[in-house]
């Protein structure tokens, strides 16, 4: 970490030497620079969301359905409104004749944003109160009196397709949607393989569960009839649509701003548009900000922030000598009460559909059903996680059915390193890797384990005399990377007409950076997303301090509100590093050939005299403009024609690379950098207790070229986190009457210190072929790769017991339950 | 929908306590029902205290309480009375941050930082306790916190190095009078500004 190039250590540089400083042409991409986010955040000073409430706010409340499914009879609010520190109550009849319902994933699902005769998951808000305080707006909303009728619940994924009873009556069924692929020849590959193998397992509901709730203030300026919104919604402005649309306003009226500081997202965070909304209906009626922060029950039992619930069909053709032919995957996978725009996670598991297999004939079906839960939204890997556990767990599967060692079927089927570029039957391409040999790395480190470590055959023996069972099994795992074309919309598109569609109708996403010079020559750059801990402020710094040959501390990073910014992307699908990085050498050349522009213009010269170098223009003879001198001559000019400031947008790796082509016109998911990991964890399993402990965590990881090491690591880390609480521990639990059984944190189990093993990170750097720096995506990574490896090394502890762990989380109770099935057989 | 025009203050009733925040001596009206977290955020502007759960797990809200950490979300303000509280703004002297804050920053143990108020109090109470800490120690001393985005590994590496470093500080002190904490921690924030 000490590697900086920054030798500002007296802190004195002035303005006109800057950037002559810089001693090396050492860089600070490619350096574990430490965050420049970190100093507001460690002395407490730092506002997330729920320090933005000014003086004058007023507070709101929500009533919330305490029914799964419900007709509401009455809603009697009028106690509520006697209360002496209640301003407001709003329900559906007040907002229906001036505000429109707000957008749905699905066509068919707009949906009021607030129940509208019908209740549809425990938590669904009803009611808004606005008081003076929170405390007395929750006084007021108990004070609300609703009286339903209570209908039958739907709570099971695959009992919900029989349409017994329905979620939405006037859609007519509960797939709410529907699709079949077809790759290649799957039925050919599983008439002539010499065995078909089958397994169903389950994905228990989860999500990201960030530290920081969701929150909003919003204020309705009357003179110009428009809102201003803070909120943590992430990707601000790529779905602020969902508010604007809702309140009926044009985009430039309605501006959300999103704090540098969020408390975590994953994801979760892109869905919580009705509290935006709502706080703006309740502005605008009382001409008063209006703020909101959703406490820890309401998040976790009604806060539409669940994520992927599937069940697997899965089915696997395979030949005696081990060579998978096909794969078959069929799975319901269930979204709650209405489809969200996170729908098509059900698709991006098609962006690595056989893993790091070399499998070209599959098969790939969904039931995206509707039920009586709260409804999904999008979590770190975007349904990628459940599929690549689903696979696995049949080629486990496949390995005990032709009596074949696992490590071997694996290493079998592998795509070699010299089938780079490979592109899936699916059609997206990984770009770079070598698989096999990370598959190797982590064999080895087992291998020693198994010669007087952790899994010493005397020590494993010994173990089981005592009941536990260890295990490791290696597995390889993708990350896809950088997403940014329309296929996120291919739900809402007319399928069928897709295939009539090339490369000129595909729309993409670009990544804008902009940047100005200050008067003191420093630089100021606008990031037009969100963040939510990734430490962009801290990447931006880097890699604008490189292009522009300035020191770290003479950059100052900031962010763009929804109004100044394009409509873009934004952070999300492990797309940041690269698209910022693009972004910010196509913003440094910019920049520098403005300044060059400039300084020829200052000394009457032709361009070609001048070279921007190092924080400066200079010319023959030794004659040099400052930034802070070339800031000031740019003042003369007119403010519209400034010459020290520059925007840029990237476009998208796969933009000019005619491979993609075809899968971007048919809306398949495209994601071009194939970062990847090698895990082997080291589990011990107590039969009796049900306990899973993980001993050791080995893990190989390659996102291409990193631009900052320390950032990396700590992605790594906190998704292996994840990785662990998903196939360990968390789960989003209801009964048959559709009440949440995990509504607080003492239920829905998030991992604490003591659940994380030692972990022992490696890393190698296969840059992309496809990427500027060469850097590849990894803001998901170990959540996609540490349930799948985790389940597979219980499996391998669990073999001599006859028991796989078919269902995540694989919870002590479900490990017990297991195990004596199997017992009393 | 109904606009309630009654807007003046209400009659909940209140009562008085007197406290220490971070060393300034404080006397408020509360009502008996506040949170000392909602006290220390909205009364008296200390916004460095997070909350997450309002139920005692997640530990962000942790601030010490007679240098005890506790979950000042299951605190109410009245219970604080006669108290010495301290949170995370009390920490830094003078702009130059505490050895524990040092060392978060450069073990990289914070991302979104929405447990890092809490994470650090825990571990100036485990490490006023016990200055050189075991991995059960550690353990023990932060298992009421969560984080979800580090993994805790670097947390975990940030309270080691801490320790060095406020023993280091402590050995300085004894030997020679006031080059107090110039050590390496107050030269790299320099460096990394
Ligand atoms: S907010 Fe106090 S423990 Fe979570
Ligand atoms: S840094 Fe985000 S919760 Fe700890």
């Amino acid at each position: 970490m000490s590697s900086r190039p920054d030798s500002d250590a007296d802190g004195s540089t002035s303005a006109d030497a800057r950037g002559s400083e810089r001693a090396t042409s050492e860089k600070f991409t490619g350096s574990g620079l430490n965050r420049v986010e970190d100093r507001r955040i460690l002395t407490g000073e730092a506002e997330y969301i729920h320090d933005k409430a000014p003086e004058s706010a007023l507070h709101m409340a929500l009533y919330r359905s305490v029914h799964a499914h419900a007709e509401i009879e009455s809603i009697d609010t009028s106690a509520a409104e006697d209360h002496p520190g209640c301003h407001l109550v709003l329900t559906a009849e007040d907002i229906k004749a001036d505000y429109n319902p707000m957008p749905a994933g699905l066509t068919g699902f707009e949906e009021w944003s607030l129940a509208d005769g019908k209740v549809r998951y425990v938590g669904e808000p009803v009611a808004v109160v606005v008081a003076d305080d929170r405390y007395v707006a929750e006084d007021a909303v108990d004070l609300v009196d609703v009286s339903y009728d209570t209908l039958d619940p739907v709570v099971d994924p695959r009992g919900a397709r029989e349409d017994e009873t329905l979620v939405h009556e006037d859609f007519g069924t509960n797939v709410g949607d529907h699709e079949e692929l077809t790759f290649g020849d799957p039925d050919g590959a599983f008439a002539d393989a010499d065995h078909v193998v089958e397994g169903s397992y389950s994905w228990g509901r989860i999500s990201g569960v960030p530290l920081e709730t969701a929150g909003v203030v919003a204020d309705y300026d009357d003179d110009s009839d428009s809102f201003d919104i803070d909120c943590n919604i992430q990707l601000h402005t790529l779905v602020d649509d969902t508010v604007y649309d809702t309140l009926g306003y044009d985009p430039d009226d309605v501006n959300l701003d999103v704090p540098p500081d969020v408390g975590g997202s994953f994801g979760t965070k892109i869905a919580i548009h009705r509290y935006c909304c709502l706080a703006a209906m309740a502005s605008k009626e009382l001409n008063r900000p209006v703020a909101f922060v959703e406490d820890r029950i309401e998040n976790l039992q009604g806060g539409d922030m669940h994520s992927t619930e599937r069940e697997y069909d899965v089915k696997l053709a395979v030949d005696d000598d081990g060579t998978i032919r096909g794969l078959d995957f069929w799975f319901v996978d269930d979204f709650g009460a209405w489809p969200r725009y996170p729908v098509n996670q059900v698709l991006k598991p098609l962006s690595v559909l056989t893993n790091a297999y070399d499998v070209q004939d599959a098969r790939y079906e969904y039931d995206l059903v509707l039920t009586n839960k709260t409804c999904q939204t999008a979590y770190r890997g975007f349904g990628v996680p459940a599929h690549l556990y689903a696979l696995e767990m049949i080629v486990d599967e496949a390995a005990e059915e032709i009596g074949m060692d696992p490590d071997a079927l694996r290493r079998r089927n592998l795509i070699e390193s010299d089938q780079m570029p490979y592109e899936l039957p699916s059609k997206n391409i990984y770009d770079s890797g070598d698989f096999p040999a990370a598959l190797a790395h982590v064999q080895e480190k087992i291998e020693d384990e198994r010669d007087g470590g952790l899994l010493d055959p005397e020590v494993v023996e010994a173990k089981r005399a005592e009941g536990k069972y260890r295990g490791a099994r290696p597995t390889v795992h993708i990350e896809p990377g950088v997403s940014g074309s329309d296929w996120t919309d291919r739900q809402r598109s007319n399928r069928e007409r897709l295939a009539d569609r090339d490369r000129d109708d595909v729309a993409e996403l670009p990544e804008h950076l902009r940047a100005e010079i200050r008067p003191d020559g420093t630089v100021r750059a606008f990031l037009a997303t969100d963040s939510s801990g990734q430490g962009h402020q801290t990447l931006v710094t880097q890699l604008l301090a490189d292009e522009l040959g300035v020191l770290s501390s003479d950059i100052d990073v900031r962010y763009l509100d929804s109004v100044e910014a394009p409509t873009e992307y934004g952070t999300a699908a492990s797309r940041m590093a690269v698209m910022v990085s693009g972004a910010a050498k196509g913003l440094g050349e910019a920049l520098t050939e403005n300044l060059e522009t400039l300084a020829a213009e200052v000394w009457d010269c032709p361009d070609r005299d001048v070279v921007y170098r190092d924080g400066a223009v200079e010319r023959a003879g030794g004659e040099r403009l400052s930034l802070a001198a070339l800031a000031e001559r740019d003042r003369e000019r007119p403010d519209d024609d400034r010459l020290t400031r520059a925007s840029y947008d990237y476009q998208h790796p796969a933009t000019d690379l005619e491979e993609f082509d075809d899968a971007l016109a048919r809306k398949l998911p495209v994601y071009p950098t194939a970062a990847f990991a090698a895990n082997a964890p080291i589990v011990e399993v107590d039969a009796k207790t049900g306990e899973v402990e993980i001993l050791k965590f080995y893990s190989l990881r390659d996102c291409g070229t990193q631009l900052n090491p320390t950032i990396v690591e700590g992605q790594a880390h906190g998704g292996l986190a994840q990785g662990i609480g998903a196939a360990l521990l968390e789960e989003f639990g209801y009964a048959d009457d559709g009440q949440p059984q995990a509504i607080t944190m003492f239920d829905y189990r998030l991992p604490s210190i003591e659940n994380i093993p030692e972990m022992e990170l490696d890393h190698t750097e296969t840059p992309s072929p496809f990427t500027p720096t060469g850097a590849k995506g990894t803001g998901e990574g170990g959540m996609i790769d540490g349930p799948a490896s985790l389940a597979c090394s219980i499996n391998a502890a669990l073999e001599p017991l006859d028991v796989q762990a078919d269902q995540i989380p694989f919870t002590p109770n479900r490990v017990r339950e297991r195990i004596r099935e199997r017992e009393d057989e | 929908m109904s606009v309630n025009d009654i807007s003046g203050p209400l009659d909940y009733p209140t009562e008085e306590i007197a406290l220490s925040v971070n060393g300034e001596e404080v006397t408020a009206e509360v009502e008996p029902r506040h949170k000392l977290s909602d006290f220390l955020r909205d009364a008296r502007g200390l916004r460095g205290v997070r909350v997450g759960c309002e139920h005692g797990v997640c530990g962000a809200c942790t601030v010490l309480m007679d240098g005890r950490a506790v979950k000042s979300c299951l605190t109410y303000a009245v219970q604080a009375d006669g108290a010495d509280i301290e949170t995370v703004e009390g920490l830094a002297d003078d702009g130059a941050l505490h050895p524990i804050q040092e060392s978060f920053h450069e073990e990289h143990a914070l991302q979104c930082g929405f447990c890092t108020s809490g994470f650090v109090m825990a571990t100036k109470e485990l490490l006023d306790s016990e200055p050189d800490p075991d991995r059960d120690d550690i353990e023990d001393g932060l298992a009421d916190n969560i984080c979800r985005c580090t993994g805790y590994q670097n947390i975990y590496d940030a309270v080691l190095r801490a320790a060095d470093r406020m023993d280091g500080e402590a050995d300085d002190e004894g030997a020679a009078d006031d080059e107090e904490a110039t050590g390496d921690g107050a030269t790299e924030t320099e460096a990394d500004r």
